[in-house]
């Protein structure tokens, strides 16, 4: 009996020791090797929201573009952009998603950060103050000393109501902002939690159509349209170490994004493939739009609005924080 | 006997869902939108045939074995070393006393940011977060080692070491198991809670943050679902080793 036991102990702890060293070994071999191209690195890990905006990664690596540029990239979920950053700084991912909001905001805050690729600009109806059908909030001035529920306080959400606000001669200050998740949004507002919402797609469809809410705003109207909404982005260290690999990521998704750009039925057939949007309310959603190159003009916008706003307490030049493509 | 414990416990299960699902149906207010039991349950059906989803459930409970593994491999030596040698216990009980009930959902930012392997940070903070019931169970059994054997063992000459070996650690083993089972449950909870809060590639919460995302409530809720009957089978495997590797121990002590 204590023999065998003991025997099954060793056992155990070989497995376990073997295990270990299994899970230290392999980690480097596959990113340093060098290849063809010369490239720094050839395995990505890069932090993706499952929504929409980030279509093109997946476009790019299901046609692929990366492969074509000796790259292996392994979309890895994040659980938002506040924990994407820890991510990029540890090394855990390469490049991730992020909100051009938050991240300026990151960056105002002395983070080494770096934008590497557009990804997604907002088109009208893409984020949208909703209320519940039997509202008696009809004008965005009505908002004044309610609540307007927000998937992230102190993010493009609250700024984008704030720019509405401003339009019917509101601030921040006139009315309340509370956190509520997009999935539970619906519902809050239908058992009283709050007065208004700021939805995205493919809640506004589905608000609409099972709650049967409406909009009360396009919140990207006036200075605020076209907003460039998310892109791609990396740590300072990690664009000094890799310009190679980086220059190879950025040919591959540009051509993903001018694909897409084009051609909304590749959006609809890849959104059922990597979120739970099917492909019914794939091809009804409204969509904004993907930009294929890193305009500092077009994000220098945001970072003006924002410091209108006070999301920013200094002017900030976006061109320092933009990681070019290199020509060739 | 156990066959009228099953169908009450059916009978249960099955009135709970008609409750939720009239409640659900009937008496949610002003229009609120919620998936009924039966079609959370007939997506659960639907998510057993999913490739994708149990890649995600077999990551996930790959994690919660490792760490659970690492936990006992960590706590039970640990344990009993620290039973063995009271003024060590002494030494080290206040820092235990004070890390032990520090919530180790809250440990989960924190390993995100230092360690940069994925799989390795969340089997850590399942190792550490199933450490502590196995830790101070075994602790509980240590002490509760009958005196008098122990004392009849040294009376026949028998050295320290022996009386460890052929006393304390068999009297201690039910107390092992019992840490072993609890440990087993919050391993779940955390394997689940570090996929929620840190993502990753595939994994059960990985799955929520999806469904989540794509505004599928009945989705989250069908994952959990299955997230409930991992745990549940979980606990009743251990359970049964518990019954047949103790069985003179519920006999001493006239446990059911």
């Amino acid at each position: 009996m204590t023999r065998t036991l003991r025997c099954r102990a060793l056992i155990l702890g070989a497995a376990v020791a073997l295990t270990l060293t299994a899970c230290s070994g392999n980690s480097d071999a596959a990113g340093s090797s060098a290849n063809g191209k010369g490239l720094e690195k050839t395995v990505l890990k890069v932090g993706v929201l499952p929504v929409p905006d980030v279509v093109s990664l997946y476009i790019a690596k299901e046609k692929g573009f990366f492969k074509e540029e000796g790259l292996t990239v392994e979309p890895v979920v994040i659980a938002g952009g506040a924990v994407a950053l820890p991510q990029i700084k540890s090394g855990a991912l390469d490049i991730s998603a992020t909100n051009y909001v938050s991240t300026f905001m990151a960056i105002g805050r002395g983070e080494k950060i770096k934008l590497v690729a557009d990804m997604y600009q907002a088109g009208p109806n893409t984020f949208n103050i909703m209320v519940p059908n039997d509202s008696r909030i009809k004008t965005v001035a009505d908002l004044k000393g309610k609540t307007v529920l927000v998937n992230t306080l102190k993010n493009i959400s609250t700024l984008a109501v704030a720019t509405q606000l401003k339009v019917a001669g509101l601030t921040e200050k006139d009315i309340n902002f509370a956190e509520k998740p997009l999935p539970d949004m619906g519902n809050a507002l239908k058992s009283g939690q709050g007065d208004a919402g700021l939805l995205t797609e493919p809640f506004i469809t589905a608000t609409q159509s099972t709650l049967g809410f409406h909009k009360l705003a396009d919140t990207m109207t006036g200075e605020t349209e076209d907003m460039p909404i998310s892109g791609w982005m990396a740590s300072d260290g990690w664009t000094q170490k890799n310009p190679k690999t980086l220059a190879a990521f950025q040919r591959a998704l540009a051509k993903a994004q001018s694909l897409v750009s084009s051609n909304r039925k590749e959006v609809e057939a890849m959104l059922p493939k990597y979120t739970k949007i099917d492909a019914k309310t794939a091809s009804v959603i409204t969509l904004g739009t993907y930009p294929s190159e890193l305009s500092a003009t077009r994000l220098q916008k945001v970072a003006d609005i924002m410091l209108d706003y006070k999301y920013l307490t200094s002017p900030f030049d976006v061109k320092s924080v933009i990681a070019a493509p290199s020509k060739g | 006997m156990t066959r009228a414990r099953l169908l009450r416990g059916v009978v249960g299960a099955a009135g709970f869902l008609a409750v939720g699902e009239l409640v659900i149906r009937f008496g949610l207010s002003s229009g609120v939108v919620f998936p009924p039991p039966s079609a959370i349950l007939y997506q659960a059906v639907l998510l057993a045939a999913d490739g994708d989803f149990l890649l995600g459930v077999l990551t996930t409970l790959t994690n919660w074995a490792l760490g659970l593994l690492l936990a006992v491999v960590v706590a039970v030596p640990a344990g009993v070393l620290l039973g063995a040698l009271t003024p060590m216990e002494r030494a080290v009980r206040p820092l235990l006393e004070f890390l032990r009930p520090i919530p180790s959902v809250a440990i989960i930012p924190l390993a995100i940011l230092l360690i940069p392997a994925d799989e390795l940070m969340k089997v850590s903070v399942i190792v550490y977060a199933s450490v502590w019931p196995i830790l101070i169970n075994t602790l509980y059994g240590m002490h509760d080692v009958d005196p008098l054997a122990k004392e009849s063992l040294r009376s026949f000459g028998f050295g320290g070491l022996a009386v460890l070996g052929r006393v304390s650690l068999p009297s201690a083993a039910p107390f092992v198991a019992t840490g072993i089972r609890i440990a087993a449950g919050v391993a779940l909870i955390i394997a689940v809670s570090a996929e929620l809060l840190a993502g990753g590639t595939t994994g059960l919460g990985v799955f929520v943050i999806q469904a989540g995302s794509g505004g599928r409530t009945d989705l989250i809720m069908a994952a959990t679902f299955w997230a409930g009957g991992c745990g549940l089978l979980a606990n009743v495997a251990l359970q049964a080793a518990e019954r047949r590797l103790f069985r003179w121990h519920r006999v001493r002590t006239g446990a059911v």
